[in-house]
């Protein structure tokens, strides 16, 4: 079976390979002048003691290759629709299978060999574009501090990998209900996107209660190093939360129209509505988290694969061929 | 409506194979496998020199039925011709037979156990579907190294042998062969699969007449060599090919079984008879009258062989086997087909 999945899969390795080769050669070249970069730039600040002031004022690397960075995002997805839609769904629709599955294995094996061995090439394809992705964003990381933004946290580390598997096994399964290619892969495309968003946007949030930081309305705090920071404004005196709607402020996390009649047309706003009972908050996930946060992130995904794979299996072995 | 299954049968005809094994594990070379535990169920009536034996097997998509109630017996050794108009449920028993369709209904014993999914069942038997399913961008070598990783037991030097003489190009594509070519492949592969039931659908139906008879004549060759340790089912719409090669019928029409049992005994079974044009009433009080066909001036009929005939008007000739498939398959046809001549030569 593995001889078979081989010759069947030799082309989309090749290119999987290829591509890979690609873009590790591309990072790699241009993430060794971005690394010299950040230590003589390190050196320099640490010579005149200007550290702290470092961010915003350097720009480590190329727009070009951030781009490319930021789009191997969509990595995890091409690799589903490339090598997990086509492996039930393409047999099946040129009903090829039936020469597999009237051989001496068993459709279980059929299955266990192939997606175990896609699945395997999957994750290590998305590993090492996650390792060279890290690497490449490590000093703009410790630069700007984001490496626990949504944009930041999604592209590094173990997340990658766990949404690879998720995306092959959702076409491996897509492919095994529909069993036509081109349906799978877009299956494939759309519930990964689907169930991407959903988790990053309403799921993520919630994997560790939040950290909310209260301060005084004329004070300035920001949470330490790479923190996701998910809400900041102000507390009102009842303990409403209120968070800024449109660019009419006072300050930063004050609007305008929240400034009671008594603070009205003073020189100092914001002191009197800190006597008043005025607060600002920040909701921030502190970066201490971002390990735990990539393995809750993974391990659901890799669940999610997981039973995917399992309904791929009691598909093929209860339906007719 | 089953025939008899045949006990006390005459001597085959093409077919140069020793019929009565011992029952359970055949003579034959390169049968080494199975029945293992479990495979070879253990009950009366001789069912292990049965290769196939179904009860009521019922397949239904939906609401219509592809295959009901069908109870069929095949012994080992034999070449079995499996024929019935388009639709009538060829092509489901037979995927039921391999286990690729499951039954809704009845069961199916085949070589001892039923169809399921594993190894030493799956290595016994060989099939080739009528649409001859093959890796389209793998060559026939291809598939013979694949066999030879799938399967325990596998003679991939027979079917490049067989392949090359034949002039198959086995580096190409099979997608980029033709449909006659394919089919050989498909067949290659099933035979090298040394399997112990081999189950072909249609697959002369691609062939040109040189090819059908040379594909005939190998699916003999195996029989011979494997020594009564295979068993084929064979498909097809060439009355005149089964004739020649298989010494077993079955025949199917609307999704029943019409006839199934040895050549020799369905021919001696049933009677052509010819006389003037008149109500078949008379007869049928007598016997089974299978298809009547009329013209203005003759009545012809296929009758089930009974008490002798008591009408001396009527003329009686033995059937052949065309005329008695075309007289089942006539009986179950749809009514523009009831005034067409199933016995004799078209007018």
């Amino acid at each position: 079976m593995t001889w078979l999945t081989w010759r069947q899969y030799r082309l989309q390795a090749a290119l999987v390979g290829g591509l890979l080769a690609a873009l590790a050669a591309l990072l790699v070249a241009t993430g060794i002048p971005v690394a010299a970069q950040w230590h003589s730039v390190l050196a320099d600040c640490a010579a005149q003691g200007t550290c702290g002031s470092l961010p915003g004022t350097v720009f480590l690397g190329s727009h070009a290759i951030g781009f490319l960075v930021i789009m191997t995002i969509g990595v995890p997805a091409v690799l589903g629709m490339l090598l997990g839609a086509p492996l039930v769904a393409y047999e099946a629709e040129t009903s090829a299978r039936v020469f597999a599955w009237t051989q001496g294995v068993t459709r279980r094996r059929w299955l266990a060999v192939k997606a175990g061995w896609v699945l395997l090439v999957g994750a290590v394809s998305a590993a090492v574009v996650s390792a060279l992705v890290t690497w490449w964003l490590g000093p703009d990381n410790a630069l700007n501090g984001d490496a626990f933004s949504a944009s930041r946290f999604d592209l590094m580390d173990i997340v990658p990998v766990g949404y690879t598997v998720f995306a092959v096994a959702l076409g491996i399964a897509a492919g095994a209900l529909v069993r036509r290619t081109v349906p799978a892969i877009g299956i494939t495309l759309a519930g990964f996107v689907v169930v991407r968003s959903v988790i990053t946007l309403w799921v993520r949030p919630h994997f560790m209660t939040a950290v909310t930081h209260v301060y005084a309305l004329t004070g300035s705090w920001a949470p330490p190093g790479s923190a996701w920071q998910l809400a900041a404004g102000t507390i009102a005196p009842g303990g409403a939360r209120l968070t800024m709607l449109d660019g009419a402020d006072v300050a930063p996390n004050v609007s305008a129209s929240w400034v009671p009649q008594a603070c009205q047309g003073l020189g100092r706003v914001l002191t009197c509505m800190q006597s008043a009972g005025f607060r600002q908050f920040v909701t921030y996930q502190p970066g201490s988290r971002f390990w735990p946060f990539q393995f809750i992130e993974a391990g659901f995904y890799v669940a999610l694969a997981a039973a995917l794979i399992a309904v791929a299996f009691a598909v093929i072995s209860r339906r007719d061929a | 409506m089953n025939g008899p299954d045949g006990s006390g049968r005459p001597e085959p005809r093409l077919t140069a194979v020793p019929r009565e094994n011992a029952p359970g594990e055949p003579a034959g070379a390169g049968t080494p496998g199975p029945p293992g535990p479990g495979t070879g169920t253990p009950s009366a009536g001789g069912r292990e020199h049965r290769a196939i034996e179904t009860t009521r097997l019922t397949k239904r998509y939906g609401r219509s039925a592809a295959l009901s109630d069908c109870s069929i017996s095949v012994p080992r050794g034999r070449i079995c011709g499996l024929v019935g108009p388009n639709g009538a449920g060829k092509s489901t028993l037979l995927r039921l037979l391999t286990g690729l369709a499951r039954p809704t209904g009845g069961s199916a014993l085949v070589l001892g156990g039923a169809p399921r999914q594993d190894p030493a069942f799956l290595a016994d038997i060989g099939y080739l579907a009528q649409d001859v399913p093959l890796y389209r961008r793998l060559s026939a070598e291809d598939h013979i190294l694949a066999g030879a990783r799938l399967n325990k037991r596998w003679d991939g030097a027979s079917a490049r042998t067989r392949l090359r003489e034949l002039g198959v190009p086995l580096d190409r594509a099979v997608g980029t062969l033709s449909g006659g070519q394919r089919a050989q492949v498909g067949l290659s592969l099933a035979l090298a699969k040394r399997p112990r039931l081999l189950l072909l659908d249609e697959p002369v139906a691609a062939l040109d007449p040189l090819a059908r008879r040379h594909f005939l004549s190998t699916t003999t060759a195996a029989m011979a060599e494997a020594e009564g340790g295979l068993t084929i089912v064979l498909s097809s719409h060439q009355i005149a090919d089964l004739e020649r090669v298989c010494d077993h019928l079955i025949l199917l029409a609307k999704s029943q079984l019409q006839l199934c049992g040895d050549i020799d005994d369905l021919l001696a079974d049933h009677l052509v008879l010819v006389g003037p044009r008149k109500d078949p009433a008379a007869v049928e009080r007598t016997h089974t009258v299978v298809h009547a066909t009329h013209t203005p001036r003759q009545s012809t009929l296929v009758i089930k062989r009974g008490s002798p005939l008591i009408d001396p008007a009527y003329q009686s000739e033995d059937i052949s086997l065309e005329e008695l498939v075309l007289a089942y398959m006539g009986a179950a046809a749809p009514a523009a087909y009831s005034r067409l001549s199933t016995v004799g030569e078209e007018q």
